[in-house]
């Protein structure tokens, strides 16, 4: 039962009461022969006092009411939400006030608290970067240029094994050089996600022979820059899977708007996902980094019924252009 | 595609006559901070006959120093460099009187680098990951004139447009079709100092940028 009407059912019974023990107190002699309009007349009163009380119940519990199903279904993740009409004029309405105030003040801490998450994230990422660029990259070449110079000093019978080792080395430093370069999400503050997401686009397709066909819808909604990085990541890393499990010669990225939000979509008509297999750590990172931003992250096949499709969508940042 | 590869241009003046290039060696300048790669670099072009490494030094300010007092056929840089970059390196050699030729050397030669390199007038972009005798190659071809840039997908031009305005994009087009700055500035109705200053902006442009950090 409602907590409104258990709380007026509580005081319809202590009214009934009161004007019952009232009556034996006062006038006991008249109890047992209370004429009928007088009955009426009480009656009558009781049964208005009660529904008086049941308007007043109503109107202070509705905003607890509506504060409690909120905080119920309440969702981080999805900021904006609040309890509707919340005004100082009840004890509940202050409180509703108060519960609107705490949601504000944890989305905004949770929103720095992400924000530092994936600039943590990313700052280790390029520290590493520029240790294998500057460190292991350099020392590589050092023994490429060595070897180099050994080659064209041995005679026959070693010169073929200095030259397989030369293409070994040359090739785990163009590994390093690889692995360097997709830790840093190259030039995306420098040239904004589309543009960044086409040269992406276009390295993956240098380095792993798979065509991506890219549709980038115009006037796209603006994101906030942490957005924005979780969407370039969650694309380089259904590429990878593409790559890596797909076994096609073609992908494909789009990117187009759905009302306020963007959508990002990478796709491919190859195996598809495995049935019943263990989602990857590729998988969990895409979702867990989704989750930070409040994005919706959807794995599934593509529309064909054959290969794999991850979508993305995130809510767009508020612009004044929007208004 | 724009192709950067472009023969001998008849404009530039070789320090050495075909007949005296298997005398004369090529006279190198290296520039690397990393020590390990200046001492392969010089033991490799010591071991390869036609080569002469002058000096090897560290930062572009030494080896800019050094070039001003001596004669440098080639000089070989590194991009990444304490203090100025390489390409600060390259225009500043370019504008020597008699300037060498510059072969960027460097772990990341993609198109931004290759671009960076048009503007800076490199005449070549060899990657870190070429074998020795690339490198001697490349060396040789840039000593007779030649230029040796990565050639740049279509693709690669949105992101380029972004980057500069429309006066740097005629430059760059100018510069990539090889043309002189002197060249330059008579058909944009510029100065040589105004287009001379447009480099600059153009190259820290670039320099900014997140990958070449």
């Amino acid at each position: 039962m409602p907590l409104v009407y258990r709380v007026a059912l509580v005081n319809a019974v202590v009214l009934v009461a009161a004007v019952v023990v009232t009556l034996l107190i006062l006038a006991p002699h008249k109890f047992s022969s209370v004429a009928d309009d007088e009955a009426a007349l009480l009656a009558g009163a009781l049964v208005l006092m009660g529904a008086a009380n049941l308007l007043m119940l109503r109107r202070v519990i509705r905003p607890l009411e509506a504060l409690t199903a909120l905080a119920r279904r309440v969702d981080l993740t999805r900021p904006g939400q609040r309890v509707p009409d919340a005004a100082a004029t009840s004890e509940a309405g202050e409180l509703a006030l108060t519960f609107n105030e705490m949601l504000a003040r944890l989305e905004a801490e949770r929103q720095e608290a992400t924000g530092r998450v994936l600039a943590g994230q990313e700052a280790e990422r390029l520290r590493i970067a520029q240790e294998l660029h500057d460190q292991v990259g350099q020392e590589l070449t050092a023994v490429l240029l060595g070897l180099a110079r050994v080659h064209a000093q041995v005679q026959a019978p070693l010169r073929e094994g200095v030259a397989d080792v030369q293409e070994t080395v040359r090739a785990s430093l163009e590994d390093v050089r690889r692995i360097a370069l997709e830790l840093r999400p190259e030039a995306l503050d420098d040239l904004g996600l589309t543009s960044a997401l086409a040269v992406l686009g276009e390295r993956f397709a240098e380095r792993s022979g798979i065509v991506v066909e890219q549709r980038v819808a115009d006037r796209l909604p603006a994101l906030d820059p942490n957005a924005e990085l979780v969407v370039y990541r969650v694309a380089q890393e259904a590429l990878t899977n593409v790559a890596r499990h797909s076994g096609v010669t073609r992908a494909r990225l789009e990117l187009r708007r759905d009302g306020d939000n963007l959508v990002m979509v990478v796709s491919d008509q190859g195996r598809g996902l495995v049935a019943g297999g263990e989602p990857g750590t590729g998988m969990r990172g895409m979702r867990e980094r989704a989750a930070l931003i409040g994005a919706e992250l959807e794995i599934g096949r593509a529309d064909g019924g054959a290969g794999c499709r991850v979508a993305l969508t995130v809510a767009g940042a508020p612009t004044r252009d929007d208004r | 595609m724009h192709s950067l590869a472009r023969e001998p241009s008849p404009r530039r003046d070789n320090h050495h006559k075909p007949h005296q290039a298997v005398l004369t060696p090529i006279r190198c300048l290296l520039v690397d901070d990393h020590p390990a790669i200046r001492v392969g670099l010089r033991e490799l072009l010591r071991a390869e006959p036609g080569f002469e490494v002058v000096e090897s030094l560290a930062t572009a300010e030494a080896a800019l120093a050094f070039a001003e007092r001596n004669r440098v056929d080639v000089a070989v840089v590194d991009y990444q460099l304490s203090g100025h970059s390489g390409l600060w390196l390259c225009r500043m050699l370019k504008r020597l009187e008699d300037p060498p030729a510059v072969l960027m050397y460097s772990a990341f030669s993609d198109h931004l680098l290759a671009a960076a390199s048009v503007v800076a007038q490199a005449d070549g972009l060899v990657s870190k990951t070429a074998l020795g005798a690339e490198l001697c190659d490349r060396i040789r071809e840039v000593d007779r004139g030649a230029t040796r840039l990565p050639p740049m997908p279509p693709s690669f031009a949105d992101s380029m447009h972004r980057r500069l305005d429309q006066s740097e994009q005629a430059i760059y087009g100018l510069l990539l079709a090889g043309i002189e700055i002197q060249e330059i500035a008579g058909t944009l109705q510029l100065s040589i100092d105004a287009v001379d200053a447009q480099m600059w902006i153009m190259l820290s442009k670039f320099e900014r940028s997140d990958r070449l950090r």
